[in-house]
């Protein structure tokens, strides 16, 4: 699930003007959030180029974009190009099914915390393969510290505050405080070692793939 | 005598700071710091200091070695990764650079390249012990080096931060990792500065207190607004507010050799940061009756 | 369907066997919490990870003292609820695997307690340079890294963030062998592929100027607002639920108007919860406007009347538009003459009548909810228990629909007088009108309608679907949480619609029984869209004609034919059916070339959870629907489920979650009677 706004219109008009534009938008994580009204002030300006738009969810999910295109072919086929408002999840499916046609994507795609599972949070998890919520009062400091520290503050917190964003609370502090809490300030002491960025390529590429 | 080897002694240290320009033009630089020969036992040269853009550190280290002057290589974790960081340090060591100060850094947000991809492949604690490993002649592997560095480990603590605890924590991980000495953030409380010595004594390591020249009342009240850590007793502000225009480089002076003297009973050396002023660093050193004899 | 792959995007494996013991050293008592998992295939019913623990332990497994497995552990709302329930007094610690949200999460509720990750989370980028990957609502290989920079129109939509692991910006590193990428000799190149991915497409590879990635993006601030935005968006009024598209423009302004009288009518014996009215009537008869044509059988039931005057020409099965099953229907032919039934006079002043008086009127006149539920008015105006809160309700939450709010905008004062009607006989003392905030019109109207009692506060309430259910309208209004299969009166609140209690003022004040009603009329390719007065029993076919054009049957090709909203609607077979006292509306919608079907496979992405006001879990439905096990639904409370349509509407795998449900409840309540 990922967040979606409007590329800065002079980044993307002049790829796309005076092209004859099928648009599909991606509704699929509308609750979550979709920048439907600016959306639609980007639509406006491109009206005349346009011959066909549709809105369809789960752009994400190849099996129903095939169904999609496969109803909509030919207004695609009339068309000189694909706009597509969507994640980059979606927009990689669609041109993936429509290699011969240039997809343009008209959005920048962000993240919001928590989202990897189920809900906006507080909190995040930074996939980082080896968990170090046991050291730290189960806080993570790779998703709280913007330094990503692994043992102990940088000590440029002030107020409690972290200096890359004042309105963040220190992570380490914070964990210092959980430790105290539950009596376990001696975690703190244990040097841990750096992380292994070489889980990050082999562990994510040994994923299972499921045939259906 | 190296700067290693009066820590071992147990001298009162006094080290300075040099701060690598923004471009090439290095002679100024160099020319302030050999008026100190003699006078401070090291200069820290910092890195790419605030997270802005400037020249490196290792190659003034070199400049300063050149002329006799005893170099401190502050290296961060910001920029390299840790390829990068070990290979800088064997090359500190070729260059005849074995004094180093392990820092994590500045967030790069906070510089002039607020763009830049934070690096943070290791941290001081973690860049200590891989310092302390290469010291070994292994690399952070486990693999073998030929020929063995040397190296004398410093790090950093900030005595006025709230909570302390977890600073004295982390401080006596670096000392089990392999720092051998401490320079301190800017101390202005002296009171407060005790409290943390007292409870920093039982580490057994030495401890330079860190000394900011202040420049005038509005630096203060910036540094007691964001500068973690630091507060500039509100005396001091009214000295530096009330000092002429002219006047205020020897305020400043009286402030900082005042700091000085007291220190000289708590800690094991003072760390000067001049900022730019390094021009009145001899005269700190006067007032607060540090000036050394010629060895 | 050809075949597929799909990825695993489990988001956690257990720790290394090492790593759980050195933590199992540490602990005395220990109480596990493990969590079901998200994005995989949602196969069996088990989670591995737990019985691997058991494993690893080997002896020290008896220092679990208790487990639990709870679903999508990260929803914070849910979850507290489950972990706040158990009593951790018996253990000193408490083991969690699930990714690191979960842990946090569960960190964070017991603050003070020993939480241990007994789990470490699964990388999913692929490229160390670019750390963290994100895949979309389905378990497709694509994925993206949130880098909010999209490059992929220079890049002929391949992202080389994710699939070059240097995540180069500005063309290959020249590493590639025969198109494998050196990194990962599994992998192409992911620039060669860029490469002829933009040759096809007859555009040349776009080296405008040098890309260089801005790490500052996105700004910390956006992120934080739009988290903030997205929370209380999320959770404003009731937990779960969604704010759909309300495609009401299209009728919100449309003055009510009378059909045309209808040909004949067809109106069921069945329009009412409970027993169906025995028939009063046989073909051939003559009848009149408002004439009983059918009696109530027993106390849950309600008599029905005639809406026109002419002669009855059937009295036969016929399919019933809300349960599609064959029930039992007079048609009757209009003569045009609109000639009214002698029972129908004008009420005498409703202050006079004594509070069983209006009751038995309400009863005769054959008022019953006209929210769709259609339970007899008169039975909910009797309590068995005591009733200190009235609330109208005047949401209308579903798409499309305005017959509400079009009464509440031309007839408050009818409203307002039914309103005092329902204060008299309830005795009530605190009653609210409550009204989605997109009903301005409506809810200005209300507040200062001279006809408005002291009394009577009209609620603005944020449009979120359903707010209109019963169970979340009393929730907001007044707080009170109406327990796991009771009804509102446990709580001592009635909730009576506002079409409904327009109603009441009807057979009161002008004697006139439930006959006709507010119709809504909308949806694609209506050529007359509306709100019109519709007489009971008026076939959707002459509705058809009139407003989508003359189709016929063969509508049903291209369109679904909804009665009520799109939401909760009951998708019609046939145009026979006509108009019942519960018809909010008639929807047309175009079909969509991906229907919902209950084939497909749920992927346990979590979402109907997440939109569920009822807080149930409706993806275990699917799943053991599938299987034939009906009774399993009993386990998961499906007789709270109050088929709002969130879950099916929002289904990622666009699973007919509703089809599973409906099956379930039959065999629940089957059971309950057995």
């Amino acid at each position: 699930m990922l967040i979606t706004q409007i590329k800065p219109e002079e980044e993307i008009l002049p790829k796309i003007s005076l092209k004859r534009l099928f648009i599909i938008e991606c509704p699929g994580c509308e609750e979550v959030y979709f920048p439907a009204e600016d959306v639609e002030r980007f639509i406006n300006r491109l009206k005349e180029e346009i011959i066909g738009r549709v809105s369809l969810d789960y752009l994400c999910n190849r099996e129903f974009v095939k169904e999609y295109l496969r109803y909509y072919s030919k207004k695609i086929e009339e068309a000189e190009a694909v706009l597509v408002f969507s994640c980059g999840v979606g927009v990689q499916i669609v041109s993936s099914l429509l290699e011969d046609k240039p997809v343009y994507t008209a959005c920048d795609t962000l993240y919001l915390k928590g989202f990897q599972g189920l809900r906006v949070q507080d909190f995040d998890c930074d996939q980082c393969g080896e968990c170090y919520l046991n050291y730290t009062g189960g806080i993570c400091p790779l998703t709280n510290c913007p330094k990503g520290l692994l043992n102990g503050a940088c000590g440029g917190a002030k107020d409690g505050k972290c200096e890359v964003d004042p309105e963040a609370d220190c992570a380490w502090i914070l964990i210092y405080e959980r430790l105290k809490k539950s009596g376990k300030l001696g975690i703190l002491k244990k040097v841990l070692s750096p992380r292994n960025y070489q889980k990050i390529i082999t562990e994510s590429l040994s994923r299972e793939e499921v045939k259906r | 005598m190296s700067f290693a080897e009066k820590l071992k002694n147990g001298n009162f240290l006094i080290t300075s700071e040099v701060g690598p320009p923004k471009g090439v033009n290095i002679d100024k630089h160099l020319e302030e710091a050999e008026t100190l020969k003699g006078k401070v036992d090291g200069f820290n040269v910092t890195d790419l200091q605030s997270s802005v853009m400037r020249l490196g550190s290792l190659v003034v280290c070199h400049l300063l070695a050149e002329r006799g002057l005893e170099p401190i290589f502050q290296i961060t974790c910001r920029d390299r990764n840790r390829l990068a960081l070990q290979s800088d340090l064997l090359s500190a060591y070729i260059l005849g650079i074995k004094n180093v100060l392990i820092l994590t850094g500045d967030h790069p947000v906070l510089g002039d390249h607020p763009e830049a991809k934070p690096v943070f492949d290791l941290d001081s604690v973690s860049l200590l012990k891989v310092a302390s490993t290469l010291a070994e002649g292994k690399d952070m592997k486990g693999n073998e080096l030929d020929g063995k560095p040397e190296f004398c480990l410093g790090a950093v603590v900030n005595p006025g931060a709230d909570p302390l605890q977890p600073q004295l924590i982390k401080m006596e991980k670096k000392i089990e990792v392999g720092a051998k000495f401490f320079q301190t953030q800017a101390v202005y409380d002296l009171g407060e500065f005790e409290e943390f010595m007292n409870k920093a004594e039982k580490f057994k390591v030495p401890i330079l207190g860190g000394i900011v020249l202040l420049k005038s009342a509005g630096m203060a009240k910036y540094m007691n607004d964001k500068v973690a850590g630091v507060s500039v007793p509100e005396r001091y502000i009214k000295m530096m507010r009330e000092a002429k225009k002219g006047e205020r480089a020897k305020v400043s002076i009286q402030i900082a050799s005042e700091l000085i003297k007291g220190m000289k009973n708590l800690c094991q050396g003072v760390h000067i940061m001049p900022l730019g002023w390094e021009r009145y660093v001899p005269e700190v050193l006067k007032a607060s009756e540090l000036i050394k004899k010629e060895h | 369907m050809g075949e597929v792959n799909l990825v695993d995007y489990t988001k956690f494996r257990l720790k290394p066997a090492e790593e759980i013991r050195e933590v199992f050293k540490g602990v005395g008592k220990i109480f596990i919490l493990y969590c079901r998992k998200c994005y995989k295939k949602f196969e069996e019913d088990r989670v591995e990870e737990f019985d691997e623990l058991l494993d690893i332990l080997g002896e020290d497994s008896q220092k679990i003292v208790g487990s639990l497995g709870v679903d999508f552990l990260c929803n914070d709302f849910l979850s507290k609820k489950k972990i706040s329930s158990l009593d951790l007094s018996i253990c000193d610690s408490v083991g969690v695997i699930s990714c690191g949200l979960g842990v946090q999460f569960v960190a964070q509720t017991l603050e003070g307690e020993l939480v241990y990750t007994l789990a470490d989370s699964l990388p999913q980028s692929g490229n160390s340079t670019s750390e963290v990957g994100y895949h979309g609502i389905s378990l497709e290989k694509e994925k993206c890294c949130g880098c909010s920079q999209c490059y992929l129109n220079l890049t002929g939509g391949i992202c080389p963030l994710i699939n070059c692991p240097k995540g180069l910006l500005n063309g290959p590193c020249g590493g590639a062998k025969n198109g494998k990428c050196e990194v990962n000799p599994d992998l192409d190149c992911a620039w060669e592929k860029i490469y002829e991915r933009v040759k096809k497409q007859g555009r040349k590879l776009i080296l405008e100027s040098p890309q260089i990635r801005d790490y500052s993006k996105p700004p910390l601030k956006l992120q934080k607002d739009l988290s903030l935005q997205n929370q209380t968006f999320r959770d404003e009024s009731f937990y779960g639920g969604f704010h759909p598209l309300e495609k009401k423009e299209e009728t919100e302004e449309k003055r009510v108007e009378s059909f045309p009288e209808p040909k004949i009518v067809t109106i069921f014996l069945s329009q009412h919860t409970g027993k169906k009215a025995k028939p009063l009537v046989k073909p051939g008869d003559k009848i009149r406007v408002g004439q009983k044509i059918g009696e109530a059988d027993g106390f849950i039931s309600s008599p029905v009347h005639s809406s026109i005057s002419g002669k009855v020409i059937s009295l036969k099965e016929e399919i019933h538009p809300l349960s599609l099953k064959k029930d039992l229907a007079v048609t009757v032919e209009n003569d045009g003459e609109n000639k009214f039934d002698s029972s129908i006079k004008p009420g005498k002043d409703f202050e006079n009548l004594p509070k069983d008086g209006l009751l038995k009127m309400i009863r005769e006149k054959g008022i019953v909810g006209l929210g769709g539920a259609m339970f007899p008015t008169y039975v909910k105006l009797s309590p068995p228990k005591p009733i200190d809160t009235l609330i109208i309700n005047g949401c209308e939450c579903e798409p499309y629909l305005n017959s509400d709010n079009r009464m509440m905008i031309e007839h408050p004062k009818e409203i307002f007088t039914g309103i005092s009607i329902v204060e008299k006989i309830l005795g009530v003392k605190k009653i609210f009108i409550g009204v989605e905030d997109n009903k301005l019109e409506a809810l200005t109207i209300l507040k200062s309608s001279p006809h408005k009692s002291s009394s009577v506060e009209v609620a603005s309430l944020k449009t979120k679907y359903p707010q209109g259910a019963e169970k979340m309208l009393i929730k907001r209004i007044t707080g009170r949480e109406v327990p796991e299969k009771g009804l509102p009166l446990d709580v001592g609140v009635i909730v009576l619609n506002v079409a409904t209690v327009f109603a009441i003022y009807e057979a009161i004040m002008k004697g006139i029984p439930l006959i006709q009603r507010v119709v809504t009329v909308s949806g694609d390719g209506a050529i007359k869209p509306g709100n019109y007065l519709m007489k009971m029993g008026t076939p959707f076919k002459e509705i058809v004609e009139y407003s989508f054009g003359n189709k016929g049957e063969e509508l049903f090709k291209e369109y679904e034919l909804k009665m009520g909203g799109p939401l909760m609607g009951t998708s019609q077979l046939s145009l026979n059916s006509g108009i019942i006292k519960g018809t909010t509306g008639l929807t047309l919608l175009r079909k969509f070339p991906v229907e919902a079907s209950e084939e497909r496979e749920c992927i346990r992405c979590g979402r109907c959870v997440e939109v569920c006001p009822m807080e149930l879990y409706p993806l275990y439905y699917a799943f053991y629907g599938k299987r034939g096990e009906w009774e399993k639904g009993i386990e998961y409370q499906v007789e709270n489920c109050i088929e709002c349509g969130c879950c099916e509407f929002i289904c990622s795998s666009k699973i007919s979650l509703l089809g599973f449900i409906k099956k379930e409840k039959e065999y629940a309540h089957n059971s309950n009677k057995a």
